[in-house]
C-alpha cells in the first residue's frame, strides 16, 4: 500500500507550514508570552549579575593600612616583604609628607587646627589590598597576622566589623538571589509550559483525527515540533527587543550610579543565542510534552 | 476477516458496554449492526478498529490477535480499514478536498496520485463542485458523505461506519448505502452500524442484533 518515503517527507513539512499558516493567532500569542515571560527572567538575571558585580568592586576596596616606623627600613624593602605575603594584591605607599597635605586637604577651611605643630607628626603607612580568594573575614585576619609580625611594623588597622558585615550582606544578597532566581524561573517556566499546553489542547481533535485515518506519531508531531520551534524563536527575539527597547529607555532615565542594575554583564551574542536557544527549547519540547496523552488514540 | 471471541468492555465504574460477544465476519461480508441507542453498536466498531481496547476477549482482525499489537503498528493496520463516524470527524480548517486527501497522504501515496483519487472520489459521491469548502460550509448530509468519501478513498480492506445514514433522508440513505454495495462488490468487507429498520429490510443483508451489550442474534 505505501508507495513512496519522500512523498511522506513532502506531506509532513507541507502539512507542517499549512497549519503554521492557519494556527497564526495561537503562534502569535504563544510567541508574545514566551518573549515576555523571557524577558523578564533575564532582565532579572541582568540586575543580579550586575548586583555580583557591584558588590565585589565594595569588597575589593577593603584594604588594610599598615602604619610604619621612622626610619626603619626604605619604601621599596618594606613594599617588597609586604608583596611576600600570601593574599596581598598590591600595596600603595603613602608618606609622611603625602599623609599630611591629605590631612590638610582634609581640613579645608580648618588649618588653624594645625598651627604650630612643626615636625610631621603622621607615621607613613602602606594601604593594601588583598586578593579576591582572600576577600573574608578569615583570609584578611590571616594577612594581618603576618603584616603585624614585621619589625617596621607600627600599627596595623582594618575594619573588621566592615569585612564582617560586607561579607554576609554578599552571602545573604547571592543566597536571596538563588530564591528569587529559582521561584522566577519556576513560574517564567509555568506560565510557558500552560500557554502551550492550552494551544496544543485547543487543537486535540485534529491530533485524534488524524490518528484515527492511520497517521503515524511523526506525522502528527512534525508540526507541532515546527510550530514550537517558531514560536520559541520569535519568544526570543521578542525578548531581545523588549530588553533592548527597556535598557535604553531607563539608561536615558536614570541616574549614573544606578545604571549597573541594566548594563550587560556577558557577552551579547552568547546572550542573544542563549534567549533563541532556551526559546525554541521550551517551545518544542512544551509542545510534544502536551500533545503526548492525545496521541494514544 | 473479524473474528471476537468473549469480547467484553466495561467503562470506569464498571458500567458494561458490551458482554461476551464472540462473532465471525467473513472476507467480502456486508453485515448490519442493529439494536436502539445505547445497546453497544458504536463500542462494537470502536473495538473492531482498535480505538477502543476491549476489557476482556480476544480481537483477530485479518489474521493477526488485534489485542497484541504494539502501538507503533496500530497507524498501518489503521490505513487498511477505513471508517466512516457518527460525528464524521472532519478537520473544520481542511478543505473538502484536504479532509479526503488525508487518508491518502498518511499512507505516503505521491501527490498526482492523491489528486487523481480524491477528485474520482468527490465525483463518485457527487461533491465534486465542493472540493473547496471548508466542513462547516456544508450540510449535515453532505459533510456525511466527506467521511464517507475519506473512508472509501483509501481501498480499505474493511469499511466500518457507524449510523452512516442518520443525518440523511430516506432518498439520499439509499443513496449512501448503494455505494458501499458498490465498494463491497468490488470485495471490501462491509460492517454497518444503523437502527433504521426500514433499510435493514430493503437490503435483506447478514444483520445482528445488539441490547444491551449483549448479542440477541448472529
Amino acid at each position: 500500500m505505501r508507495k513512496s518515503g519522500s512523498a511522506d517527507f513532502v506531506y509532513i513539512i507541507s502539512d507542517a507550514l499549512s497549519s503554521l499558516k492557519e494556527s497564526k493567532g495561537t503562534t502569535a500569542l504563544t510567541s508574545l508570552t514566551l518573549g515576555f515571560s523571557l524577558a523578564i527572567f533575564s532582565l532579572f538575571v541582568f540586575v543580579i549579575s550586575n548586583l555580583n558585580g557591584v558588590m565585589e568592586g565594595w569588597g575589593e576596596k577593603t584594604q588594610i593600612v599598615v602604619y610604619v616606623k621612622d626610619n626603619v627600613s626604605s619604601a621599596e624593602a618594606m613594599k617588597d616583604s609586604i608583596m611576600k605575603v600570601a593574599g596581598v594584591r598590591g600595596a600603595e605607599f603613602v608618606s609622611k609628607e603625602k599623609a599630611l597635605s591629605e590631612l590638610k586637604g582634609a581640613l579645608k577651611g580648618y588649618e588653624g587646627i594645625l598651627e604650630g605643630v612643626d615636625a610631621n607628626p603622621l607615621p607613613a603607612s602602606f594601604e593594601i589590598k588583598v586578593l579576591e580568594e582572600n576577600n573574608s573575614p578569615e583570609g584578611i585576619a590571616k594577612v594581618v597576622g603576618e603584616l603585624k609580625a614585621r619589625d617596621w611594623a607600627e600599627d596595623v588597622q582594618y575594619s573588621r566589623e566592615w569585612v564582617e558585615k560586607l561579607s554576609a550582606f554578599i552571602k545573604f544578597i547571592q543566597l536571596a538571589a538563588i530564591a528569587m532566581g529559582v521561584f522566577l524561573g519556576a513560574a517564567t517556566l509555568f506560565i510557558i509550559s500552560n500557554t502551550i499546553r492550552l494551544a496544543v489542547y485547543a487543537r486535540k481533535d485534529e491530533i485524534e483525527i488524524m490518528k484515527l485515518v492511520g497517521a503515524s506519531d511523526m506525522y502528527v508531531k512534525v508540526p507541532f515540533v515546527l510550530e514550537g520551534l517558531i514560536q520559541g524563536l520569535f519568544g526570543g527575539l521578542l525578548a531581545m527587543c523588549i530588553l533592548a527597547v527597556g535598557r535604553y529607555a531607563v539608561l536615558s532615565e536614570i541616574p549614573a550610579y544606578l545604571r549597573f542594575a541594566v548594563e550587560m554583564p556577558f557577552s551579547t551574542v552568547l546572550f542573544l543565542a542563549f534567549l533563541t536557544g532556551a526559546g525554541m527549547l521550551m517551545g518544542v519540547a512544551g509542545s510534544l510534552i502536551s500533545m503526548n496523552r492525545f496521541l494514544k488514540v | 476477516m473479524i473474528q471476537m471471541f468473549h469480547v467484553s468492555k466495561s467503562y470506569e465504574g464498571g458500567v458494561p458496554a458490551l458482554a461476551d460477544i464472540t462473532l465471525k465476519i467473513g472476507k467480502g461480508e456486508f453485515l448490519f449492526i442493529t439494536g436502539p441507542s445505547g445497546a453497544g453498536k458504536s463500542t462494537l466498531l470502536k473495538i473492531m478498529f482498535g480505538s477502543e481496547p476491549p476489557t476482556q476477549g480476544q480481537l483477530i482482525l485479518d489474521g493477526r490477535n488485534y489485542i497484541k499489537i504494539p502501538q507503533p503498528e496500530l497507524p498501518a493496520l489503521r490505513r487498511r480499514i477505513g471508517f466512516v463516524f457518527q460525528d464524521f470527524k472532519l478537520l473544520p480548517n481542511k478543505s473538502v478536498f484536504d479532509n479526503v486527501a488525508l487518508s491518502l497522504k498518511v499512507m505516503g501515496i505521491p501527490p498526482s496520485d492523491v489528486k487523481r483519487r480524491v477528485a474520482r472520489m468527490l465525483t463518485y459521491v457527487k461533491l465534486q463542485h465542493r472540493a473547496n469548502f471548508k466542513p462547516l460550509q456544508l450540510s449535515g448530509g453532505e459533510q456525511q458523505r466527506v467521511a464517507i468519501a475519506r473512508a472509501m478513498v483509501k481501498d480499505p480492506a474493511i469499511i466500518l461506519a457507524d449510523e452512516p445514514t442518520g443525518n440523511l433522508d430516506p432518498e439520499l440513505s439509499v443513496q449512501i448505502i448503494e455505494l458501499f454495495k458498490e465498494v463491497n462488490s468490488r470485495g471490501t468487507t462491509v460492517v454497518i452500524a444503523t437502527h433504521d429498520k426500514a433499510l435493514i429490510e430493503k437490503y435483506a443483508r447478514r444483520t445482528i442484533a445488539l441490547e444491551g451489550g449483549r448479542l440477541v442474534n448472529a
